[in-house]
């Protein structure tokens, strides 16, 4: 017969005290774990709209004032010369290579351990826009070179039919096809000339799903472009590429371009959903402290309830410790029954407000997240039992008798 | 092993309630041999449990000394009294004291749980214990399953799972009906003949008659011996 078991017996047959002594414990774990795994699921959109757009530039025409990724300057008639890619590479690859080695990055030779050659290079893809009428509506008309544009992409995927692959072939955003009725096969007339719709890009949250995509060189032959683009996207392939020096070195030496990074934007929605994120954690920790006086209250009553139990155990031969070990055994089995509940509770709770808050997030449970909330409720039975247990055990064995 | 069990030698025992002191023994003395059966009567407040107490070491007496199978316990420390509880007294109560959440079986290994016996060793000794006291096939049931007389059996195994030198009956049959009284009465006599050494408060007269030895106390004082 060990201690433990006398414990946790115990807790089993008071049933209902011990789901109430257990409840401030349960609401408390609930709201950690609902705020856990909701801040999880914003913390991974997050990172995914770093991973996204974070670690790359966008290069419009300087004289064009719109750089928002909704406006691209169309109808502007504000173009960057695409023989200025070069240049900005040249600038770009200076400015990262600058940049790193200030964080103090060690860059040798090419081909040497550390060498040049760790910093891949970038995804340079540049874009056309034009307004057209297709098929009686008003569509965008993006060109785009194919290779580049499906690394930066890569999120991009065929929902209906199959990548164009020749240079009279289109593929139509997601919205698009289904407002306009498009399906893969079908011939359309951009700016009086033919083309074949080959594939439907599935949905992509973005302006993307509402534009028709073609070859660059077609699109600037169609809408009589020559050496025009309205914008280039540069996405950096390294996770700690220096982008903001880039921005900078290629705004101050590049003339006609301006060269924005989404980097800093999601990096600020980052901190403030942080900030939040600790306000909530005070509120778990204030509601823990709360629960943590409750079953301390709880406990004390408890043991002065049940002096006759703590006088027989005496009589019967329990030492000091051993009490002890008794009621702090059942603090943990409260907390553990406190922290099962909470976690249950705090999973269905993330899984009712997490789409609600976050309709883009995928709200997902971890295994370390129920851990720690376990772990945190234990910790707060443990802590409120640990006075009423010493009690318990001071308790002396004649005070004890003669209340048998 | 000591033929003179427990020895107590002028024990007072004073109580201040309030302001007033109250005598509960007033040099009382009292010799307890191995193997004896002895009966402490007298009425309610004359200071039998107290009697009892400071024969388990559970009360200091307030002057005097108290001497329980050669150790001299009155001013032991609580860890030292514990020790001696374990080792060398048991308790039966008035009423079955039986954890509620523990089988019978559990409740007669607990005394020896707290002192450290090997669990299956103790499982045996437990289970003997039952059967000795004719409840070999009760043993998984919990107390709200066994009858009062059922569960003061338990209490009796119990008692003597750690196998203890001197068991204290306080009023063991106090709540029990006729039938069921002669019963435990029996067994205790019955252990008593095997060699057990057992000190019953009591106030049944008829269960006193059938004790080795009475005594009776009354205002704190020993009447008889």
């Amino acid at each position: 017969m060990k201690i433990y078991r006398v414990a946790l017996r115990e807790v089993a047959r008071r049933r209902i005290r011990t789901l109430y002594t257990a409840s401030g414990i349960t609401v408390a774990v609930a709201l950690l774990v609902a705020t856990l795994t909701v801040g999880g699921a914003a913390h991974h959109d997050l990172q995914q709209t770093i991973a996204r757009y974070g670690h790359s530039l966008t290069i419009f025409p300087a004289t064009t004032h719109e750089t928002s990724l909704q406006g691209f300057g169309i109808g502007s008639g504000h173009y960057i010369p695409q023989d200025l890619i070069p240049e900005i590479k040249r600038v770009y690859d200076a400015a990262i290579r600058a940049g790193w080695q200030q964080k103090g990055g060690l860059l040798l030779a090419e081909g040497a351990p550390g060498g040049l050659d760790i910093i891949e290079d970038p995804i340079i893809a540049p874009r056309l826009y034009e307004p057209a009428q297709v098929l009686d509506r008003d569509v965008i008309v993006a060109g785009v070179e194919a290779s580049e544009e499906y690394k930066a992409r890569f999120w991009w995927e065929i929902d209906d039919g199959a990548l164009p692959a020749a240079a009279d072939e289109f593929m139509a955003g997601k919205v698009l096809a289904d407002v306009a009725r498009l399906r893969p096969g079908q011939r359309l007339v951009i700016n009086g000339h033919e083309v074949k719709l080959t594939g439907i890009l599935r949905e992509t949250d973005s302006p993307d799903d509402y534009m028709l995509f073609g070859a660059l060189p077609t699109v600037q032959r169609i809408f009589d472009r020559p050496n025009k683009i309205s914008l280039i996207n540069i996405r950096a392939m390294c996770n700690y590429c220096p982008v903001g020096e880039a921005e900078l070195w290629l705004n101050q030496q590049v003339v006609g371009v301006r060269a924005t990074s989404q980097r800093e934007i999601a990096q600020a929605q980052h901190r403030i959903f942080a900030n939040v994120a600790s306000v909530i954690g005070g509120f778990v920790a204030v509601s823990l402290a709360i629960a943590c006086m409750a079953v301390f209250n709880m406990m004390m009553g408890t043991i002065h309830g049940r002096i006759r139990e703590v006088g027989l155990l005496k009589v019967l031969g329990a030492s000091r410790w051993q009490l002890l070990r008794l009621f702090m055994y059942e603090g943990i089995g409260i907390g553990l029954v406190g922290g099962a509940l909470g976690a249950g509770l705090g999973i269905v709770i993330a899984q009712l407000i997490g789409p609600w808050l976050l309709p883009t997030a995928i709200i997902q449970v971890r295994l370390s997240h129920v851990g720690l909330a376990l772990a945190a409720a234990v910790l707060t039975s443990v802590l409120a039992t640990l006075y009423p247990a010493i009690h318990a055990g001071r308790i002396k064995p004649a005070q004890a008798f003669r209340a048998l | 092993m000591h033929d003179r069990m427990a020895i107590l030698e002028d024990i007072t025992k004073l109580y201040r309630i309030g302001g007033t002191e109250v005598c509960a023994l007033d040099a009382v003395n009292l010799e307890v041999r191995q193997g004896d059966y002895i009966a402490l009567i007298g009425p309610s407040g004359s200071g039998k449990s107290t009697l009892l107490n400071i024969l388990g070491g559970v009360e200091s007496p307030t002057t005097g000394r108290v001497t329980v199978d050669g150790e001299r316990i009155e001013r032991m420390s609580e860890r030292q009294l514990l020790d001696v509880r374990r080792r060398k007294v048991a308790y039966i109560f008035q009423e079955a004291r039986l954890l509620p959440s523990l089988t019978a079986l559990e409740n007669v290994m607990l005394p020896g749980a707290f002192s450290g016996a090997r669990q299956a060793e103790l499982r045996r000794r437990a289970q003997e214990l039952l059967h000795r006291v004719g409840l070999g096939a009760r043993m998984n049931h919990l107390m709200h399953q066994l009858s009062g007389g059922e569960a003061q059996r338990v209490c009796i195994a119990r008692a003597l799972v750690n196998r203890p030198r001197l068991v204290l009956a306080d009023e063991p049959t106090g709540s029990l009906d006729h039938a069921t009284r002669l019963q435990i009465v029996e067994l205790l006599e019955a252990l008593n003949r095997e060699g057990q050494t057992v000190v019953m408060v009591t106030h049944d007269p008829e269960l006193a008659a059938r004790a080795r030895r009475t005594v009776e106390i009354r205002n704190g004082r020993l009447e008889a011996a």
